[in-house]
């Protein structure tokens, strides 16, 4: 004979709770992603090595800091994504 | 004891208006908990600067593992909880939900709208199902006007098998007002949409009986 689970009536424990909804639907983001604010990295260089990155840039169509970030990412350096963008602002028109 | 969800998978139907109407005039009555499980945390800081009535507790909490945590806790302590959600499909949406006795859906009457409130109605009865429970759902309409699209809106529910709440809110500027100066709808239309929510709601035992627990915790 079949076993028959009645419903249940009270509110299920909080991990409970979680394990449902996040089984349930899946596919829903957090309701707020962590945050990865920008910050500053100060580096003194040679001439030379400034004049290297440079004409790297120039020649790959990039900013400095994306010649350098793509370079550490290559070597395995987790680099956020926005690191990797050319986000220097624009004047419009 | 009791906690109600405010949740629609899409943003500007009203949510916090409706946690601020249902929070501001239950206070002085119950042993409320607002939870405010939306990132931009509108209904906290409501709460927290504006709102000039009866204190109430409110808590920010849009985390969904820690929110599940706070809302068994707090309802344990209150009469009822009000939890607020952010407009769009997320975890700590969906938290609330699985974890309400029941859940109000409230929509405008755009075509975008009634079909966003028929997903989260939806998703809602899947929580249930999985959880084994009854977690009631209803949508109300919001910002009514008397006019063709909010009749048309109101077929389309229908249609659609969404059970709604006879309650309403009218477009009304006295909803906008008291976002800013933080006093409920003394009189009037605004006033009485509100009373005639709450009494719905009470009817359907979403809402506790007034002054059962006069003890109200800032």
């Amino acid at each position: 004979m079949k076993t028959l689970k009645a419903r249940a009536t009270s509110r299920p424990s909080p991990d409970a709770v979680v394990a449902i909804a996040t089984a349930a639907a899946p596919s829903q983001p957090p309701a707020q992603l962590p945050q990865d604010r920008p910050t500053t990295l100060n580096v003194r260089l040679r001439e030379s090595s400034v004049a290297a990155i440079t004409a790297r840039a120039k020649e790959r169509g990039m900013t400095l800091k994306q010649v350098v970030c793509h370079a550490l990412a290559e070597a395995g350096v987790k680099v956020a994504d926005a690191d990797l963008e050319d986000r220097t602002p624009r004047r419009r028109g | 004891m009791t906690v109600l969800t405010i949740a629609s998978s899409k943003g500007g139907p009203g949510k916090t208006t409706v946690c601020q109407a249902l929070g501001g005039t239950l206070a002085g009555e119950l042993r409320l908990v607002a939870l405010d499980a939306d990132p931009t945390q509108a209904l906290a800081r409501w709460a927290g600067g504006a709102y000039e009535g009866p204190p109430f507790k409110t808590i920010a909490e849009p985390d969904e593992t820690r929110l599940a945590h706070l809302i068994a806790a707090q309802a344990d302590e209150a009469d009822l909880v009000l939890v607020d959600t952010a407009g769009f499909g997320n975890r700590a949406a969906t938290v609330a939900m699985t974890s309400a006795d029941a859940v109000i859906v409230p929509t405008l009457a755009g075509e975008a709208d009634v079909t966003e409130a028929e997903k989260t109605v939806r998703l809602v009865e899947g929580l249930a199902r999985a959880a084994r429970r009854e977690i009631p759902v209803r949508v109300l309409l919001n910002r009514v006007r008397r006019t063709t699209l909010a009749r048309h809106a109101a077929s389309e529910l229908e249609a659609a098998g969404l059970p709604r709440l006879s309650a309403a809110l009218s477009d009304l500027v006295a909803y906008g007002e008291m976002t800013y100066s933080g006093r409920l709808p003394a009189g009037g239309q605004s006033a009485a949409e509100v009373a005639a929510l709450i009494a719905e709601l009470r009817a359907l035992g979403w809402v506790p009986a007034a002054g059962l627990h006069p003890h109200v915790e800032a």
